[in-house]
């Protein structure tokens, strides 16, 4: 594969040698690979749709309830959130902190990430405590979706 | 001269396509960016989206969005339309796997610190996407009216009914009354099919141009 040189101005670091980027052009090199990638992924959706077919079920039924039922897997630790939270603080009831937190809270934390960790390094051993927060949240996301799989409705 | 020639010169002379062209061809890719694996959950999560809208369209010209046909229409896509079988499934399981690749993609960019400056509106798009591609999820599992979608419909719409101050507004204007019904169904199918598709679309535009403009962030 040929390697290009690109020229790559640093303004910040006030540098008057500009710095070397090793990079390789669009196209062909890096396309060649982005099809190859594609085309592996559509034949493994294609094998995944032949062997395993999506389901229908029994027609809707407004009046019989199916034991038990799920969300789908990606909203699973909001149901399992709202299930493992039963306690009430000060006056506000525990159902209303169980939607909330999982949806507004999280969604509005995740917006503002770039805005918290104002920690400019990008280097993940000078970043301790973005990284341990991130295992954290993740481990607590599995154990919500978990605790959602286990207590089905 | 070829017949090649012939058509790139012919565009060439009205387009410029000799200065247009070589800044998109031959734009470089930082190595990092290639030979790590990683980088490719962006990319399968947009190839997945590609086969979503192509199979999507084709479902659309079968698909009924009554409470009366809706299931009869996707038994009939399942049993008796030639392919049919394959492109729900395989929109079915495109769709999963779209929402896995974001949800990797964002954590790639989290720990390798991508969000950083001068990408933070970058990773609020970003976050935008994920919200409009589980909606995406959430909306199109109501619509082949079964009981697992009918029920697993009615968690979603409680929960989000349950939201303080907002929660009431959004499940009426989600549901279109105070139950599932008819007019859930032709909500949650315009939603899918219309206003989620132009969403991401911009959504899609944004996000990229940016990774355009500010390059591929690198290191860990």
């Amino acid at each position: 594969m040929a390697i290009i040189e690109v020229e790559k101005k640093q303004a910040e670091e006030q540098q008057k040698e500009p710095v070397r980027v090793r990079g390789l052009p669009f196209f062909p090199h890096f396309l060649l690979r982005e099809v190859v990638v594609m085309c592996l992924i559509a034949g493994s959706l294609l094998l995944l749709a032949s062997l395993y077919p999506a389901s229908l079920l029994k027609p809707a039924d407004p009046f019989t309830t199916p034991t038990p039922i799920y969300p789908e897997w990606y909203f699973l630790y909001v149901f399992g959130f709202l299930k493992f939270w039963t306690y009430d603080i000060g006056p506000i009831p525990a159902k209303i902190i169980g939607v909330t937190v999982p949806m507004i809270l999280w969604y509005g934390l995740l917006i503002l990430v770039p805005f918290i960790d104002r920690n400019p390094s990008s280097d993940i051993r000078k970043r301790k405590i973005a990284v341990a927060i991130g295992i954290i949240v993740l481990l607590g996301l599995l154990f919500f979706t978990y605790y959602g799989i286990v207590h089905g409705e | 001269m070829t017949l090649y020639d012939k058509i790139y010169k012919w565009l060439d002379e009205r387009f410029k396509l000799r200065e247009l062209l070589p800044p998109i061809l031959k734009h470089p890719a930082p190595e990092y960016a290639v030979s790590n694996p990683l980088y490719c959950l962006g990319g399968t999560a947009f190839l997945c989206f590609l086969i979503l809208v192509i199979t999507g369209i084709f479902l659309a010209m079968y698909y009924k969005p009554t409470p009366e046909e809706a299931y009869k229409s996707v038994q009939n896509i399942m049993t008796a339309v030639p392919m049919g079988s394959l492109i729900r499934s395989l929109h079915h399981w495109a769709a999963n796997t779209m929402i896995a690749a974001v949800m990797l993609h964002m954590i790639r960019v989290y720990f390798m610190g991508a969000y950083k400056k001068p990408r933070e509106l970058n990773w609020v798009v970003g976050i935008f996407l994920l919200l409009t591609v589980t909606t995406f999820g959430f909306s199109g599992y109501l619509l082949p009216w079964d009981q697992l979608s009918f029920w697993a419909t009615k968690i979603g719409t409680g929960i989000a009914g349950s939201i303080p101050i907002i929660g009431g507004y959004i499940s009426l204007i989600l549901m279109g009354g105070n139950d599932i019904g008819a007019d859930t169904i032709t909500r949650f199918f315009a939603l899918h099919v219309l206003i989620l598709p132009m969403a991401i679309a911009i959504l899609l535009g944004m996000h990229f141009l940016m990774v355009r403009i500010q390059g591929i962030s690198g290191r860990l």
